[in-house]
């Protein structure tokens, strides 16, 4: 099986290769893995909280070329938008895009649980950093 | 569900002299080969309930003797309806055989019968404390293979292999304690089918199992992986 140009072009010059501080509270990350192929993806963004947009993402992929294209696609995609349209991206988006095979969908579904967990990640952050606002909200 | 944890049902009637089969190879009244009823799982072919403990000798000595039995040579001078069965349930045989035998093999085709290891939208999660770990040690892997890449000096690269090899005896421990715990679970799993537990419970038993070998998977992974390294580092 031979891989799509835009697969092989995002294997070899992945963009947006790297990491954001971990402790940073205005950087989720998202730490997800495939069991089944063995793959394991990390992908963090650094999110304004002002304007909820996704200033900047990185990641790290250690897995197949499918793999790697995605998350690599998936930090392109959702530098400069806000969080409610990075949640929006959706698996098949990213299938098509890069023309992955059926055998190789679960990477692109990797790619978007990475987003997802990222986001999630940082919602966790926000809600600890304001606990009062959280406090009155919830009662 | 319980279509998966009851060894198949049958209620074959033999091609050639109507007689009923109950599954089995051959007709137990003409003595001639049956097809395979649908829904024939690995552990029905050895006429075997669905318990994870096998006695490797006596599966053994059943594939032999089947092996024979069923043998295409057996057929040559059969009709060719006969002759395409022998080789269905030839190669049925050695499938099973191979599958069965390993008890890792086993488990995971016994939740592959429940639907319970598929590939793609299914998500198989695992423990983000693993998660972390496998990143960790990948990113120790890269370090080394760029460090050799790069020449790095001698001192550099064997504190990487001190790392590295510390890091595999963990994984190897984890690995070993992986399989303790499968073999475990699959013993509980045979306490509840000689129990006949309910499906509740033993689903609960399969997601545990699955939880194991999504784990084992990644151990796995990761031994192979710093192995290949080390040997040529």
């Amino acid at each position: 099986m031979a891989y799509s140009d835009k697969v092989v072009d995002h294997y070899e010059h992945p963009r947006n290769v790297g990491s954001l501080p971990k402790d940073d509270p205005n950087v989720g990350t998202g730490l997800v893995g495939a069991p089944e192929c063995g793959d394991v993806m990390r992908l963090q963004m650094k999110i304004n909280p002002e304007t909820q947009v996704i200033e900047e993402a990185k990641f790290k992929t250690f897995g197949c070329g499918s793999a790697i294209a995605s998350s690599s696609l998936a930090t392109e995609w959702v530098k400069g938008k806000t969080v409610s349209e990075a949640l929006a991206i959706s698996n098949t988006d990213i299938v098509r895009e890069l023309s992955l095979p059926p055998v190789k969908i679960h990477c692109s579904v990797l790619a978007e649980d990475a987003i997802k967990a990222a986001i999630e990640d940082w919602k966790k952050k926000k809600e600890v950093s304001a606990p009062a606002a959280n406090a009155t909200a919830g009662n | 569900m319980s279509a998966a944890t009851t060894t198949a049902a049958t209620s074959a009637n033999c091609g050639n002299c109507s007689a009923a089969t109950g599954g089995a190879h051959f007709c137990p009244a003409c003595g001639k080969i049956q097809p395979l009823p649908r829904g024939t799982d690995y552990f029905a072919f050895f006429g075997l309930p669905q318990k994870l403990t096998l006695d490797l000798e006596q599966l053994e000595q059943k594939f032999h003797s089947l092996s024979w039995k069923l043998h295409p040579d057996h057929f040559a001078r059969a009709s060719e309806d006969e002759r395409q069965l022998s080789l269905d349930r030839s190669s049925q045989l050695n499938d099973a055989y191979r599958t069965l035998r390993d008890p890792v093999a086993r488990v995971e085709y016994l939740l592959g019968l429940a639907g319970m290891r598929k590939e793609g939208q299914k998500k198989q999660q695992a423990p983000p404390e693993l998660l972390e770990e496998v990143f960790e040690l990948n990113e120790s892997l890269d370090e080394l293979r760029e460090t050799r890449a790069s020449g790095g000096t001698a001192a550099t690269m064997s504190g990487l292999r001190a790392k590295l090899e510390t890091a595999q005896h963990k994984f190897e421990a984890s690995l070993a304690a992986v399989d303790l715990e499968l073999a475990r679970v699959s013993t509980e799993w045979d306490a509840a089918l000689d129990s006949s537990a309910d499906d509740a419970a033993k689903k609960k038993l399969m997601e545990k199992m699955n939880e194991v070998l999504n784990r084992r998977s990644y151990i796995r992974n990761m031994v192979n992986g710093v192995r290949q390294e080390l040997a040529g580092a």
